[in-house]
Protein backbone atom coordinates (compact mmCIF):
# COMPACT_ATOMS: atom_id res chain seq x y z
CA UNK A 1 0.00 0.00 0.00
CA UNK A 2 1.40 3.15 -1.12
CA UNK A 3 1.90 6.23 1.36
CA UNK A 4 3.44 8.93 -0.01
CA UNK A 5 2.23 12.10 1.72
CA UNK A 6 1.42 14.16 -1.34
CA UNK A 7 -0.73 11.61 -2.87
CA UNK A 8 -2.33 9.72 -0.19
CA UNK A 9 -3.43 9.91 2.98
CA UNK A 10 -3.61 6.85 5.66
CA UNK A 11 -6.05 6.90 7.31
CA UNK A 12 -5.82 4.48 10.64
CA UNK A 13 -9.64 3.70 12.38
CA UNK A 14 -9.82 1.85 15.46
CA UNK A 15 -13.33 0.82 17.06
CA UNK A 16 -13.09 -0.80 19.77
CA UNK A 17 -16.81 -2.73 20.35
CA UNK A 18 -17.93 -4.35 23.69
CA UNK A 19 -19.68 -7.05 22.57
CA UNK A 20 -22.54 -9.36 25.19
CA UNK A 21 -21.20 -12.99 24.32
CA UNK A 22 -24.87 -14.25 25.78
CA UNK A 23 -25.36 -16.69 28.31
CA UNK A 24 -24.57 -20.02 26.37
CA UNK A 25 -20.86 -18.34 25.43
CA UNK A 26 -20.87 -17.50 29.35
CA UNK A 27 -21.55 -20.97 30.59
CA UNK A 28 -19.41 -22.13 28.03
CA UNK A 29 -16.21 -20.10 29.26
CA UNK A 30 -16.91 -20.51 32.44
CA UNK A 31 -16.84 -24.40 31.65
CA UNK A 32 -13.14 -24.40 30.04
CA UNK A 33 -11.84 -22.54 33.43
CA UNK A 34 -12.69 -25.55 35.12
CA UNK A 35 -11.20 -27.48 32.35
CA UNK A 36 -14.53 -28.78 30.80
CA UNK A 37 -15.80 -28.08 27.37
CA UNK A 38 -20.03 -27.50 27.38
CA UNK A 39 -21.60 -28.92 24.29
CA UNK A 40 -25.58 -28.47 24.16
CA UNK A 41 -27.73 -31.06 22.76
CA UNK A 42 -30.46 -31.15 20.16
CA UNK A 43 -33.92 -32.22 21.94
CA UNK A 44 -34.70 -32.89 18.56
CA UNK A 45 -31.92 -34.46 16.30
CA UNK A 46 -29.99 -35.30 19.18
CA UNK A 47 -26.81 -33.63 17.71
CA UNK A 48 -24.31 -31.61 20.29
CA UNK A 49 -23.12 -28.53 19.15
CA UNK A 50 -20.04 -27.52 20.11
CA UNK A 51 -19.39 -23.87 20.99
CA UNK A 52 -23.31 -24.24 22.46
CA UNK A 53 -26.07 -22.05 21.53
CA UNK A 54 -29.59 -21.43 22.29
CA UNK A 55 -31.43 -22.52 19.13
CA UNK A 56 -30.48 -25.61 16.69
CA UNK A 57 -30.79 -24.15 13.24
CA UNK A 58 -32.37 -27.60 11.68
CA UNK A 59 -34.51 -28.24 13.97
CA UNK A 60 -35.76 -24.75 15.16
CA UNK A 61 -35.67 -25.75 18.65
CA UNK A 62 -34.91 -24.32 21.72
CA UNK A 63 -31.49 -26.49 23.10
CA UNK A 64 -31.31 -26.49 26.93
CA UNK A 65 -29.30 -29.91 28.04
CA UNK A 66 -25.92 -29.37 28.50
CA UNK A 67 -23.55 -32.31 27.84
CA UNK A 68 -19.66 -32.63 28.98
CA UNK A 69 -17.57 -33.62 25.60
CA UNK A 70 -13.75 -33.95 25.08
CA UNK A 71 -11.35 -32.94 25.95
CA UNK A 72 -10.10 -36.12 23.76
CA UNK A 73 -11.11 -35.53 19.45
CA UNK A 74 -10.42 -36.94 16.24
CA UNK A 75 -9.18 -34.93 13.27
CA UNK A 76 -11.20 -34.26 10.75
CA UNK A 77 -9.91 -31.36 8.51
CA UNK A 78 -6.84 -29.48 8.97
CA UNK A 79 -4.13 -26.87 7.24
CA UNK A 80 -0.39 -26.01 8.11
CA UNK A 81 -0.41 -22.23 7.57
CA UNK A 82 2.91 -20.95 6.18
CA UNK A 83 1.74 -17.51 6.83
CA UNK A 84 -0.18 -15.73 9.21
CA UNK A 85 -2.69 -12.14 9.27
CA UNK A 86 -1.52 -8.93 10.97
CA UNK A 87 -4.40 -6.79 10.56
CA UNK A 88 -5.11 -7.75 6.74
CA UNK A 89 -0.93 -8.11 6.01
CA UNK A 90 0.64 -11.53 4.73
CA UNK A 91 3.51 -11.98 7.11
CA UNK A 92 5.42 -15.39 6.22
CA UNK A 93 6.31 -17.75 9.66
CA UNK A 94 9.47 -19.51 9.85
CA UNK A 95 7.22 -21.78 11.86
CA UNK A 96 4.04 -23.35 10.57
CA UNK A 97 0.89 -22.65 12.69
CA UNK A 98 -1.37 -25.95 12.88
CA UNK A 99 -4.90 -25.45 12.37
CA UNK A 100 -7.20 -28.34 12.50
CA UNK A 101 -11.41 -28.45 12.73
CA UNK A 102 -12.04 -31.17 15.62
CA UNK A 103 -14.75 -33.78 16.56
CA UNK A 104 -14.35 -33.85 19.62
CA UNK A 105 -15.63 -37.23 21.93
CA UNK A 106 -19.35 -36.68 22.46
CA UNK A 107 -20.11 -33.73 19.93
CA UNK A 108 -21.17 -33.39 16.25
CA UNK A 109 -19.95 -30.55 14.84
CA UNK A 110 -16.59 -29.70 14.43
CA UNK A 111 -14.42 -27.31 16.44
CA UNK A 112 -11.54 -25.42 15.40
CA UNK A 113 -8.58 -25.64 17.24
CA UNK A 114 -4.32 -24.99 17.25
CA UNK A 115 -2.61 -27.79 17.32
CA UNK A 116 0.86 -28.23 18.78
CA UNK A 117 3.63 -30.98 19.96
CA UNK A 118 3.52 -32.58 16.32
CA UNK A 119 5.25 -32.18 13.24
CA UNK A 120 3.39 -30.74 10.10
CA UNK A 121 3.78 -33.99 7.78
CA UNK A 122 2.17 -35.42 11.01
CA UNK A 123 -0.84 -34.13 11.25
CA UNK A 124 -3.76 -35.78 8.91
CA UNK A 125 -7.08 -36.79 9.07
CA UNK A 126 -8.05 -38.95 12.24
CA UNK A 127 -5.38 -37.76 14.30
CA UNK A 128 -6.34 -38.29 17.73
CA UNK A 129 -5.36 -35.05 20.04
CA UNK A 130 -6.68 -33.85 23.51
CA UNK A 131 -7.35 -30.53 24.75
CA UNK A 132 -4.62 -28.02 26.88
CA UNK A 133 -6.29 -26.05 28.99
CA UNK A 134 -4.49 -22.63 30.68
CA UNK A 135 -3.62 -22.66 34.23
CA UNK A 136 -4.56 -20.57 35.99
CA UNK A 137 -8.13 -19.69 34.18
CA UNK A 138 -8.28 -16.31 32.38
CA UNK A 139 -12.03 -16.34 32.22
CA UNK A 140 -11.77 -15.88 28.31
CA UNK A 141 -12.03 -18.59 25.14
CA UNK A 142 -8.20 -19.00 25.17
CA UNK A 143 -8.58 -20.79 28.23
CA UNK A 144 -8.70 -23.32 25.80
CA UNK A 145 -5.38 -22.96 24.61
CA UNK A 146 -4.63 -25.19 22.07
CA UNK A 147 -4.74 -29.44 21.00
CA UNK A 148 -2.14 -31.75 21.20
CA UNK A 149 -1.55 -35.45 20.34
CA UNK A 150 -3.13 -37.93 22.57
CA UNK A 151 -0.79 -39.96 24.43
CA UNK B 1 -41.89 -13.12 -14.64
CA UNK B 2 -44.51 -10.60 -14.86
CA UNK B 3 -42.68 -7.76 -16.47
CA UNK B 4 -39.53 -8.26 -18.54
CA UNK B 5 -36.35 -6.97 -17.67
CA UNK B 6 -33.17 -6.75 -19.52
CA UNK B 7 -29.87 -5.76 -19.03
CA UNK B 8 -28.66 -3.18 -21.72
CA UNK B 9 -25.18 -1.82 -21.25
CA UNK B 10 -22.01 -2.44 -18.72
CA UNK B 11 -19.06 -0.88 -18.42
CA UNK B 12 -15.81 -2.26 -15.55
CA UNK B 13 -12.39 -1.36 -15.06
CA UNK B 14 -10.18 -3.85 -12.43
CA UNK B 15 -6.60 -2.39 -12.23
CA UNK B 16 -3.87 -3.36 -9.67
CA UNK B 17 -3.66 0.58 -8.72
CA UNK B 18 -6.10 2.54 -10.52
CA UNK B 19 -4.28 5.51 -9.79
CA UNK B 20 -7.12 8.03 -8.91
CA UNK B 21 -9.99 9.06 -6.04
CA UNK B 22 -13.17 6.58 -6.57
CA UNK B 23 -15.41 10.08 -7.01
CA UNK B 24 -12.90 10.32 -10.54
CA UNK B 25 -13.38 6.39 -10.92
CA UNK B 26 -16.61 6.09 -10.56
CA UNK B 27 -17.57 9.19 -12.66
CA UNK B 28 -16.02 8.44 -15.69
CA UNK B 29 -17.16 4.71 -15.53
CA UNK B 30 -20.72 5.62 -15.47
CA UNK B 31 -20.02 8.62 -18.18
CA UNK B 32 -18.19 6.07 -20.48
CA UNK B 33 -21.90 3.83 -19.97
CA UNK B 34 -23.83 6.34 -20.49
CA UNK B 35 -22.23 8.20 -23.81
CA UNK B 36 -22.21 4.29 -24.94
CA UNK B 37 -25.96 4.44 -24.69
CA UNK B 38 -26.95 7.54 -25.60
CA UNK B 39 -28.06 8.96 -22.30
CA UNK B 40 -27.54 11.28 -19.67
CA UNK B 41 -28.40 10.85 -15.59
CA UNK B 42 -32.08 12.18 -16.64
CA UNK B 43 -32.93 9.09 -18.86
CA UNK B 44 -31.71 6.53 -15.19
CA UNK B 45 -35.17 6.24 -12.93
CA UNK B 46 -33.38 4.22 -9.83
CA UNK B 47 -30.12 3.80 -8.92
CA UNK B 48 -28.33 1.55 -7.57
CA UNK B 49 -24.82 1.06 -5.25
CA UNK B 50 -23.42 -1.72 -3.90
CA UNK B 51 -20.18 -0.97 -1.99
CA UNK B 52 -19.03 -1.99 1.66
CA UNK B 53 -18.51 -0.06 4.73
CA UNK B 54 -15.44 -1.75 5.51
CA UNK B 55 -14.23 -1.60 2.40
CA UNK B 56 -14.28 2.18 1.79
CA UNK B 57 -13.69 2.84 5.72
CA UNK B 58 -16.98 5.21 6.55
CA UNK B 59 -20.57 4.30 7.24
CA UNK B 60 -22.69 4.60 5.09
CA UNK B 61 -20.40 3.66 1.72
CA UNK B 62 -22.37 5.43 -0.77
CA UNK B 63 -22.43 8.74 0.73
CA UNK B 64 -20.17 10.07 -1.93
CA UNK B 65 -21.05 8.08 -4.64
CA UNK B 66 -24.15 9.13 -5.67
CA UNK B 67 -22.68 12.60 -6.97
CA UNK B 68 -19.96 11.07 -9.39
CA UNK B 69 -22.73 8.30 -10.68
CA UNK B 70 -25.29 11.20 -11.66
CA UNK B 71 -27.40 9.97 -8.59
CA UNK B 72 -27.40 13.30 -6.86
CA UNK B 73 -30.94 14.06 -6.33
CA UNK B 74 -32.22 10.85 -7.74
CA UNK B 75 -34.17 8.37 -6.56
CA UNK B 76 -31.23 6.21 -5.10
CA UNK B 77 -30.60 3.37 -2.88
CA UNK B 78 -27.94 0.65 -1.97
CA UNK B 79 -27.31 -3.10 -1.48
CA UNK B 80 -24.41 -4.53 0.42
CA UNK B 81 -23.08 -7.89 -0.31
CA UNK B 82 -22.58 -8.79 -4.04
CA UNK B 83 -23.60 -7.35 -7.01
CA UNK B 84 -25.63 -10.00 -8.05
CA UNK B 85 -27.64 -8.92 -4.83
CA UNK B 86 -27.55 -5.61 -6.20
CA UNK B 87 -28.85 -6.20 -9.73
CA UNK B 88 -31.57 -8.38 -8.49
CA UNK B 89 -32.86 -5.41 -6.29
CA UNK B 90 -32.29 -3.39 -9.29
CA UNK B 91 -34.69 -5.83 -10.88
CA UNK B 92 -37.52 -6.22 -8.45
CA UNK B 93 -37.74 -2.14 -8.54
CA UNK B 94 -38.18 -2.36 -12.09
CA UNK B 95 -40.62 -5.34 -12.22
CA UNK B 96 -42.88 -3.12 -9.56
CA UNK B 97 -43.43 -0.87 -12.80
CA UNK B 98 -42.51 2.46 -10.69
CA UNK B 99 -39.45 2.65 -12.73
CA UNK B 100 -38.20 1.58 -16.49
CA UNK B 101 -34.56 1.72 -16.18
CA UNK B 102 -32.03 1.14 -13.40
CA UNK B 103 -27.97 1.67 -12.85
CA UNK B 104 -26.41 -0.58 -10.72
CA UNK B 105 -22.67 0.47 -10.12
CA UNK B 106 -20.24 -1.45 -7.63
CA UNK B 107 -16.68 -1.05 -6.39
CA UNK B 108 -14.01 -1.40 -4.11
CA UNK B 109 -10.14 -0.26 -3.90
CA UNK B 110 -8.85 -3.60 -2.28
CA UNK B 111 -5.35 -2.92 -4.19
CA UNK B 112 -4.55 0.05 -3.24
CA UNK B 113 -6.77 1.73 -0.78
CA UNK B 114 -7.86 -1.20 1.91
CA UNK B 115 -7.40 -4.43 3.26
CA UNK B 116 -9.38 -7.14 1.83
CA UNK B 117 -8.28 -9.93 4.03
CA UNK B 118 -9.24 -7.48 7.61
CA UNK B 119 -12.15 -6.86 6.03
CA UNK B 120 -12.77 -10.25 6.06
CA UNK B 121 -11.79 -10.57 9.66
CA UNK B 122 -14.45 -8.22 10.66
CA UNK B 123 -17.39 -10.83 9.06
CA UNK B 124 -16.21 -12.85 11.40
CA UNK B 125 -18.27 -13.87 14.37
CA UNK B 126 -16.92 -11.59 17.19
CA UNK B 127 -17.78 -13.28 20.26
CA UNK B 128 -16.14 -16.53 19.49
CA UNK B 129 -14.88 -17.51 16.02
CA UNK B 130 -12.47 -13.68 15.56
CA UNK B 131 -11.60 -14.41 19.32
CA UNK B 132 -9.74 -17.77 18.75
CA UNK B 133 -7.23 -15.69 15.72
CA UNK B 134 -6.89 -18.29 14.31
CA UNK B 135 -9.30 -17.66 11.51
CA UNK B 136 -8.89 -15.96 8.85
CA UNK B 137 -10.16 -15.83 5.03
CA UNK B 138 -7.39 -17.75 3.93
CA UNK B 139 -6.95 -20.44 7.32
CA UNK B 140 -10.68 -21.27 6.29
CA UNK B 141 -10.53 -21.35 2.13
CA UNK B 142 -7.51 -23.97 3.00
CA UNK B 143 -9.63 -25.98 5.03
CA UNK B 144 -12.52 -25.87 2.88
CA UNK B 145 -10.20 -26.82 -0.20
CA UNK B 146 -8.72 -29.42 2.07
CA UNK B 147 -12.25 -31.19 2.67
CA UNK B 148 -13.04 -30.61 -1.00
CA UNK B 149 -9.81 -32.22 -2.51
CA UNK B 150 -9.51 -35.34 0.31
CA UNK B 151 -13.62 -35.92 0.32
CA UNK B 152 -13.39 -36.57 -3.69
CA UNK B 153 -9.75 -37.16 -4.29
CA UNK B 154 -8.64 -33.82 -6.20
CA UNK B 155 -5.16 -33.62 -6.45
CA UNK B 156 -2.85 -29.87 -5.80
CA UNK B 157 -1.68 -30.86 -9.21
CA UNK B 158 -5.14 -30.87 -10.40
CA UNK B 159 -5.79 -27.48 -8.20
CA UNK B 160 -2.88 -26.09 -10.19
CA UNK B 161 -4.31 -26.94 -13.81
CA UNK B 162 -7.70 -25.28 -12.47
CA UNK B 163 -5.87 -21.72 -11.34
CA UNK B 164 -4.00 -22.02 -14.41
CA UNK B 165 -7.03 -22.27 -16.93
CA UNK B 166 -8.32 -18.96 -15.10
CA UNK B 167 -5.19 -17.07 -14.95
CA UNK B 168 -4.79 -17.96 -18.68
CA UNK B 169 -8.12 -17.26 -19.48
CA UNK B 170 -7.91 -13.72 -17.47
CA UNK B 171 -4.40 -12.85 -19.78
CA UNK B 172 -6.70 -12.73 -22.57
CA UNK B 173 -9.35 -10.55 -20.99
CA UNK B 174 -8.24 -6.80 -21.80
CA UNK B 175 -10.95 -5.74 -18.27
CA UNK B 176 -9.17 -8.54 -16.28
CA UNK B 177 -6.27 -6.99 -13.87
CA UNK B 178 -3.55 -5.91 -17.14
CA UNK B 179 -0.73 -7.65 -14.87
CA UNK B 180 -2.05 -11.07 -15.79
CA UNK B 181 0.03 -13.38 -18.11
CA UNK B 182 -0.24 -16.87 -19.33
CA UNK B 183 0.75 -18.73 -16.80
CA UNK B 184 1.44 -23.37 -16.75
CA UNK B 185 0.39 -25.37 -13.98
CA UNK B 186 4.28 -25.59 -12.77
CA UNK B 187 3.93 -21.87 -12.41
CA UNK B 188 0.74 -22.20 -9.92
CA UNK B 189 2.75 -24.89 -7.66
CA UNK B 190 6.03 -22.71 -7.79
CA UNK B 191 4.51 -19.85 -6.00
CA UNK B 192 4.23 -20.11 -1.96
CA UNK B 193 2.23 -21.97 0.30
CA UNK B 194 0.12 -19.52 1.98
CA UNK B 195 -2.40 -22.01 4.02
CA UNK B 196 -1.89 -25.58 2.61
CA UNK B 197 -2.87 -26.36 0.25
CA UNK B 198 -3.69 -23.00 -1.25
CA UNK B 199 -0.72 -20.95 -2.74
CA UNK B 200 -0.20 -17.58 -3.75
CA UNK B 201 -1.66 -18.69 -7.14
CA UNK B 202 -4.85 -20.09 -6.11
CA UNK B 203 -5.87 -17.20 -4.48
CA UNK B 204 -7.78 -13.48 -5.57
CA UNK B 205 -5.57 -10.85 -6.38
CA UNK B 206 -5.93 -7.48 -4.60
CA UNK B 207 -8.11 -5.70 -6.83
CA UNK B 208 -9.35 -1.88 -7.51
CA UNK B 209 -12.27 -2.33 -9.43
CA UNK B 210 -15.44 -0.93 -10.38
CA UNK B 211 -18.44 -1.80 -12.33
CA UNK B 212 -21.72 -0.55 -13.96
CA UNK B 213 -24.68 -1.91 -15.22
CA UNK B 214 -28.15 -0.40 -17.22
CA UNK B 215 -31.17 -2.40 -16.71
CA UNK B 216 -34.41 -1.73 -18.56
CA UNK B 217 -37.65 -2.98 -18.93
CA UNK B 218 -39.24 -4.41 -22.30
CA UNK B 219 -39.82 -1.48 -23.64
CA UNK B 220 -36.93 0.74 -22.88
CA UNK B 221 -34.66 -1.95 -23.64
CA UNK B 222 -35.92 -2.53 -26.82
CA UNK B 223 -35.31 1.49 -27.08
CA UNK B 224 -31.34 1.31 -25.87
CA UNK B 225 -30.30 -1.36 -27.88
CA UNK B 226 -30.76 -3.74 -30.41
CA UNK B 227 -29.01 -6.77 -28.15
CA UNK B 228 -30.81 -6.70 -25.33
CA UNK B 229 -29.78 -9.70 -22.43
CA UNK B 230 -32.81 -10.58 -20.65
CA UNK B 231 -33.00 -11.67 -17.21
CA UNK B 232 -34.59 -15.24 -16.66
CA UNK B 233 -34.29 -16.27 -13.12
CA UNK B 234 -32.56 -15.05 -9.98
CA UNK B 235 -32.15 -17.03 -7.03
CA UNK B 236 -29.94 -16.93 -3.76
CA UNK B 237 -29.51 -18.24 -0.29
CA UNK B 238 -27.27 -18.13 2.94
CA UNK B 239 -26.40 -21.10 5.34
CA UNK B 240 -24.59 -20.81 8.84
CA UNK B 241 -21.68 -18.53 9.34
CA UNK B 242 -20.32 -21.77 11.72
CA UNK B 243 -17.81 -23.42 9.55
CA UNK B 244 -17.75 -26.75 11.75
CA UNK B 245 -21.56 -27.33 11.08
CA UNK B 246 -20.82 -27.59 7.38
CA UNK B 247 -19.92 -29.32 4.71
CA UNK B 248 -17.49 -27.68 3.03
CA UNK B 249 -16.91 -30.10 0.22
CA UNK B 250 -20.09 -28.84 -0.83
CA UNK B 251 -22.26 -25.64 -1.04
CA UNK B 252 -25.93 -26.01 -0.06
CA UNK B 253 -26.56 -22.86 -0.40
CA UNK B 254 -25.74 -22.46 -4.08
CA UNK B 255 -27.33 -25.82 -4.84
CA UNK B 256 -30.60 -23.49 -3.41
CA UNK B 257 -29.81 -20.35 -5.02
CA UNK B 258 -29.22 -22.09 -8.28
CA UNK B 259 -32.55 -24.50 -8.11
CA UNK B 260 -34.59 -21.13 -7.45
CA UNK B 261 -32.96 -19.49 -10.42
CA UNK B 262 -33.44 -22.10 -12.74
CA UNK B 263 -36.88 -22.46 -11.92
CA UNK B 264 -37.72 -19.37 -13.05
CA UNK B 265 -35.46 -19.40 -15.90
CA UNK B 266 -37.29 -22.93 -16.64
CA UNK B 267 -33.76 -24.67 -16.36
CA UNK B 268 -34.01 -28.39 -16.30
CA UNK B 269 -30.80 -29.46 -17.21
CA UNK B 270 -28.13 -27.16 -16.25
CA UNK B 271 -25.12 -28.20 -18.07
CA UNK B 272 -27.25 -28.85 -21.66
CA UNK B 273 -28.63 -25.48 -21.23
CA UNK B 274 -26.42 -23.20 -20.44
CA UNK B 275 -23.66 -22.40 -22.46
CA UNK B 276 -21.29 -20.27 -20.10
CA UNK B 277 -21.14 -19.91 -16.71
CA UNK B 278 -19.39 -17.10 -14.78
CA UNK B 279 -19.03 -17.98 -10.80
CA UNK B 280 -17.48 -16.12 -8.42
CA UNK B 281 -14.89 -18.58 -7.16
CA UNK B 282 -12.17 -16.70 -4.70
CA UNK B 283 -9.59 -19.17 -4.89
CA UNK B 284 -9.20 -21.87 -7.24
CA UNK B 285 -10.52 -24.99 -4.58
CA UNK B 286 -14.14 -22.93 -4.99
CA UNK B 287 -14.70 -23.52 -8.53
CA UNK B 288 -15.66 -27.16 -8.07
CA UNK B 289 -17.65 -26.56 -5.23
CA UNK B 290 -19.85 -24.08 -6.79
CA UNK B 291 -19.98 -25.57 -10.53
CA UNK B 292 -20.97 -29.05 -9.19
CA UNK B 293 -23.65 -27.27 -6.26
CA UNK B 294 -25.10 -25.48 -9.43
CA UNK B 295 -24.93 -28.76 -11.57
CA UNK B 296 -22.76 -27.76 -14.00
CA UNK B 297 -20.89 -30.80 -13.83
CA UNK B 298 -21.09 -34.26 -11.54
CA UNK B 299 -20.25 -34.23 -7.83
CA UNK B 300 -16.99 -34.37 -7.28
CA UNK B 301 -15.39 -34.18 -10.57
CA UNK B 302 -13.05 -31.46 -10.04
CA UNK B 303 -10.19 -33.23 -10.88
CA UNK B 304 -11.21 -34.55 -13.73
CA UNK B 305 -12.58 -31.83 -15.27
CA UNK B 306 -9.19 -29.93 -14.75
CA UNK B 307 -7.54 -33.24 -16.63
CA UNK B 308 -9.96 -33.46 -19.34
CA UNK B 309 -10.13 -29.29 -20.14
CA UNK B 310 -13.86 -29.56 -19.77
CA UNK B 311 -14.33 -25.85 -18.08
CA UNK B 312 -12.21 -24.75 -21.11
CA UNK B 313 -13.77 -21.88 -23.09
CA UNK B 314 -13.85 -24.32 -25.89
CA UNK B 315 -15.07 -27.14 -23.41
CA UNK B 316 -18.13 -29.24 -23.13
CA UNK B 317 -19.11 -26.76 -20.28
CA UNK B 318 -17.01 -23.66 -20.46
CA UNK B 319 -16.74 -21.47 -16.56
CA UNK B 320 -15.18 -18.23 -16.47
CA UNK B 321 -13.86 -17.68 -20.17
CA UNK B 322 -12.99 -14.00 -18.41
CA UNK B 323 -10.32 -15.79 -15.97
CA UNK B 324 -13.10 -15.14 -13.27
CA UNK B 325 -12.16 -14.10 -9.50
CA UNK B 326 -8.96 -15.42 -9.90
CA UNK B 327 -8.17 -12.57 -12.85
CA UNK B 328 -9.45 -10.05 -10.66
CA UNK B 329 -11.61 -9.91 -7.65
CA UNK B 330 -13.04 -6.25 -6.55
CA UNK B 331 -14.89 -6.91 -3.13
CA UNK B 332 -19.06 -6.28 -3.73
CA UNK B 333 -18.15 -5.61 -7.07
CA UNK B 334 -17.35 -9.56 -8.57
CA UNK B 335 -20.53 -10.21 -8.69
CA UNK B 336 -21.71 -7.22 -11.27
CA UNK B 337 -18.26 -7.96 -13.30
CA UNK B 338 -19.78 -11.94 -13.43
CA UNK B 339 -22.89 -10.25 -14.71
CA UNK B 340 -21.31 -7.59 -17.04
CA UNK B 341 -18.91 -10.47 -18.55
CA UNK B 342 -21.99 -13.03 -19.66
CA UNK B 343 -23.57 -9.25 -20.98
CA UNK B 344 -19.93 -9.71 -23.19
CA UNK B 345 -20.69 -13.27 -23.80
CA UNK B 346 -24.30 -13.48 -24.63
CA UNK B 347 -23.86 -10.11 -26.93
CA UNK B 348 -20.95 -11.40 -28.80
CA UNK B 349 -18.23 -8.74 -27.88
CA UNK B 350 -16.08 -10.83 -25.65
CA UNK B 351 -13.66 -10.99 -27.88
CA UNK B 352 -10.82 -13.25 -27.13
CA UNK B 353 -12.32 -14.98 -24.69
CA UNK B 354 -15.58 -15.65 -26.66
CA UNK B 355 -17.57 -18.85 -26.55
CA UNK B 356 -18.79 -19.26 -29.75
CA UNK B 357 -22.74 -19.37 -30.32
CA UNK B 358 -23.42 -18.48 -26.62
CA UNK B 359 -27.03 -17.70 -26.05
CA UNK B 360 -27.44 -18.54 -22.71
CA UNK B 361 -25.61 -17.83 -19.25
CA UNK B 362 -25.30 -18.20 -15.41
CA UNK B 363 -23.70 -15.52 -13.46
CA UNK B 364 -22.96 -16.48 -9.78
CA UNK B 365 -21.91 -13.86 -7.07
CA UNK B 366 -20.73 -14.92 -3.26
CA UNK B 367 -19.92 -13.65 0.12
CA UNK B 368 -18.90 -14.19 3.12
CA UNK B 369 -16.53 -17.47 4.69
CA UNK B 370 -16.15 -20.05 2.35
CA UNK B 371 -18.60 -18.58 0.20
CA UNK B 372 -21.67 -18.73 2.74
CA UNK B 373 -24.04 -16.45 0.87
CA UNK B 374 -24.32 -17.02 -3.22
CA UNK B 375 -26.67 -16.03 -5.43
CA UNK B 376 -27.35 -16.81 -9.17
CA UNK B 377 -28.52 -15.06 -12.09
CA UNK B 378 -29.71 -16.55 -15.27
CA UNK B 379 -29.12 -14.77 -18.51
CA UNK B 380 -30.51 -15.35 -22.09
CA UNK B 381 -30.16 -13.40 -25.42
CA UNK B 382 -33.67 -15.20 -25.99
CA UNK B 383 -36.69 -12.96 -25.29
CA UNK B 384 -39.37 -15.62 -24.69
Amino acid sequence: MSESVVTNVVVPMNFPYNYRVGQYIETYIRGLGEGKILGIKCPSCGKVMVPPRKICGVCDRVMEEWVEVGPEGTVENYTVGHVRLNLGEVERLDTPVLLALIKLDGADSLLAGEVRGIEPEKLGDGLRVRAVFKDPAGDSLSDLEYFEPEK
Amino acid sequence: MERKIAIVGQAQVNSGDVGMPRERLLFELVKGLFDQLGINRHDIDNYLICSNDFTTGRTISNVFEDSPIGAYLKDETKAEVDGVLATTYAMIRIMSGLYDTSLVVSNCLGASECRPYLVMDYQLNPTYDRQLGILNELSTAALQARCYMDTFGMTEGQLDETAARLLDNAARNPDSLPSNSAVTPGDVAASEYLYEPLRQLHCYPFTDGACALVLASEEKAKELTDTPVWIKGVGDSVETNYLGERDLARSRSTKLAGERAYGMAGITDPAGQIDVAEVTAKFASQEPIITEALGLFPEGSGGDVADKGLANTDGDMPVCPSGGALGAYAFAASGLVRLAECFKQLTGTAGDTQVEGARTALAHGQDGFCAQHNAVMVLSREEV
